[in-house]
């Protein structure tokens, strides 16, 4: 119990950060919205201009409320992912989910040429369905081995397939479609739109919610099946609802923002380390909240502020995340288990 | 006898397990598992322990046959219900998550909290009692990768201790430990029986078994033999599994002695208890068998000066300085 307030004070901490990265965060651009000003026009002290307002209702809050979900959706689906398979490593990226409804996005954005609303949620479905196909193949495939490093092995080789099918639709492709794709899969936060966003916030809040209420039963999976089953966890039943829960979740994610590599699996770890416990009841909302601060903070990277170029937001987020999974593998070496 | 049904915790009735029709591991078993007795399950690799063990609780389907809990068919409980009678430990200790002892043994209060896990008061007394009763006191915010095997499986034995079941059931608790703390395991888990609860366990350690088993199951030639540990060593069981591997069980000293090469009879004299105890032990490992008045002959003299083994047979004597030296003679004799 009196470890619990560790992980109590490290969650407010993360949340006080947060808010101060949001603020920051809306701040930034090239046009000059002070919070002062913001806080007068809520107040209605004094009005924004139209420009200002434009530019912040359609502009900066949807690509970080964008990030604030896509921050908080990846880890829960690395998390989760880590738990079920027992492996440190395991995650959505490195699963071949991600590629799973990156190949679904790309039968949408480079085969038929849908538009508008039918788009948005022909896409998102597209991702699920590509996310949800590698998902069962796991399943299946983990039914049958039980080790964790093939498991981590046809993730990849999952992921190198799909990706080789993409690049042989790239090359058949319009030269339009492909621009749009490349721009897409190298990852964005600001080219979602309002229905999109619409799409987001209805399917992964609810999702991040259930989740939280599978907190005990994943902490009965920690030990491996046979021990979940003699402490009464029902784990057909457990898995099959985790694992819909990671393809919608990461479906939905790349399917709007691109694949982001590197936050589903490095994430966890660091929440882990910031609470030192392992009780997913504290694991997940910490993990979310690590999520949501890092992809603020990738975002604000990604604009480099003082120019008007923005980076891809894959690169930024694999160039933080990939440290941390370098010193987990390096780490593991000697600790044996995560 | 109704009064002695009662007792069966476990009862096995026509019960056959293996993973597929074709090829049954046991068939026909019918095996009791009564109330504050430890059981220990013997057999060779492959023989079928791990099965009949998970086949038992529910881990694995039986081939046919019932298995009744408390006089109750172990289908008809809850998978909540068996988790509050029936706990495990397997022998795997490695790929653990990185949990403290303490996170660790936590979750056996999981069929016992509310939907969110949250442990109580309550639990948490259950919890340091367990850390406690399986000596760990001092290591209950250590993380378990920090741990020796032997601290990993008392921790995982505190685990299941804390799920306050009537029956524990453990998959060789003991395949990674050394002779010294195998021992200690299995004299904490005969300590279990005094809160009434049952074990069973499964291992390749006959020594121990014999030592603090209440009754034995022995898989041998496809059959599984129950009996307390002396009516199966009665019944010339234990001399007969190792038949062909040229070890013999010694009913004298209740240990495993090679019977490899047998090379006539030595008789050991001296003072000291611990200098003869020791002596013979030397004579035996190299095949000797003691006996009074034979013709080879050790003495053993203590004196201030120390201590010397004297090797007298017909030819004459010799003296070494220490145990090491006169079994090296010994051997090249």
């Amino acid at each position: 119990m009196k470890v619990r307030t560790r992980s109590i004070l490290i969650i407010y901490l993360l949340g006080l950060l947060l808010i101060a990265l949001f603020l920051l965060d809306i701040r930034l651009g090239s046009i000059s919205i002070t919070l002062t000003d913001m806080a007068d026009h809520l107040l209605g002290r004094s009005r924004l201009s139209d420009q200002q307002l434009v530019i912040l209702t359609k502009f900066r809050l949807p690509r970080v409320a964008t990030a604030l979900m896509a921050g908080a959706a990846l880890p829960v689906c690395g998390l989760q992912m880590q738990t079920i398979f027992r492996n440190p490593l395991a995650g959505p990226y490195v699963l071949g989910i991600s590629s799973g409804a990156s190949f679904g996005a790309a039968l949408v954005v480079l085969g038929a040429g849908a538009t508008g609303l039918v788009a948005t949620w022909s896409l998102a479905v597209a991702a699920w369905v590509g996310a949800g196909t590698v998902m069962l193949l796991l399943l299946f495939v983990s039914y049958r081995i039980k080790d964790v490093m093939t498991i981590l092995i046809l993730g990849i080789m999952f992921s190198s397939g799909l990706a080789a099918i993409i690049s042989i639709m790239q090359y058949f492709s319009q030269a339009s479609a492909l621009k749009s794709f490349v721009i897409w899969s190298m990852g964005s936060l600001g080219n979602v739109t309002g229905s999109q966003l619409n799409i987001m916030v209805w399917t992964v809040l609810p999702l991040l919610v259930l989740t939280l209420g599978f907190s005990k039963v994943l902490n009965g999976m920690m030990l491996g099946e046979e021990y979940a089953v003699t402490m009464g966890v029902r784990i057909q039943r457990t898995r099959l609802i985790i694992f819909a829960a990671t393809s919608i979740l990461a479906g939905t994610i790349t399917a709007f923002c691109g694949p982001i590599g590197f936050i589903g699996i490095a994430v966890p770890h660091i929440a882990r380390f910031l609470i030192r416990r392992s009780d997913h009841m504290e694991l997940i909302p910490a993990s979310m909240l690590t999520g949501m601060v890092v992809m603020v903070f990738s975002d604000m990277i990604s604009r480099l502020p003082g120019t008007e170029r923005i980076l891809p937001i894959n690169a930024v987020t694999s160039l933080i995340g990939i440290p941390v999974v370098i010193w987990l593998v390096v780490m593991n070496r000697k600790a044996q288990s995560l | 006898m109704s009064d002695h049904k009662a007792e069966h915790i476990i009862l096995l009735d026509h019960f056959s397990i293996g993973y597929q029709k074709e090829s049954i591991l046991l068939s026909q078993l019918h095996l009791t598992v009564n109330r504050g007795e430890m059981i220990a399950l013997i057999g060779k690799n492959g023989a079928g322990k791990s099965t009949l063990l998970k086949s038992m609780i529910g881990l694995v389907a039986p081939l046919e046959g019932v298995c009744l809990l408390a006089g109750i068919p172990f289908e008809e409980y809850s998978l909540r219900e068996r988790a509050r009678r029936v706990s495990f430990v397997s022998s795997q200790i490695t790929q653990l998550p990185s949990l403290t002892v303490e996170e660790l043994v936590g979750l056996g209060r999981i069929p016992y909290t509310d939907w969110m896990g949250r442990l109580t008061a309550g639990d948490h007394k259950k919890i340091y009692k367990a850390i406690e009763e399986v000596q760990m006191g001092a290591f209950a915010g250590r993380k378990l990768e920090n741990l020796s095997d032997g601290e990993k499986q008392r921790a995982m034995i505190a685990r299941a201790f804390v799920q306050d079941t009537t029956l524990m059931v453990l998959d060789e608790p003991t395949a990674f430990l050394d002779v010294p703390s195998t021992f200690e395991l299995v004299r904490l888990l005969s300590r279990f029986k005094e809160s009434g609860r049952s074990i069973v366990y499964s291992t390749h350690d006959l020594e121990t078994a014999i030592q603090f088993a209440d009754k034995m199951w022995v898989i041998h030639k496809g059959r599984i033999l129950e009996g307390a540990p002396e009516d199966l060593g009665l019944s010339g069981l234990y001399n007969e599994l190792f038949s062909d591997s040229g070890i013999k069980y010694d009913e004298q000293v209740g240990r495993f002695l090679s019977s490899v090469a047998e090379r006539g009879f030595v008789a050991v004299t001296g003072e000291r208890e611990d200098l003869l105890v020791w002596t013979r032990k030397t004579a035996e490992r190299l095949g000797y068998m003691i006996k009074e008045g034979a013709d080879l002959k050790i003495r053993v003299e203590s004196s201030t000066a120390g201590v010397s083994w004297i090797l007298q047979d017909r030819k004459g004597s010799t003296r070494f300085k220490n145990l090491y030296t006169l079994a090296r003679f010994l051997i090249q004799k």
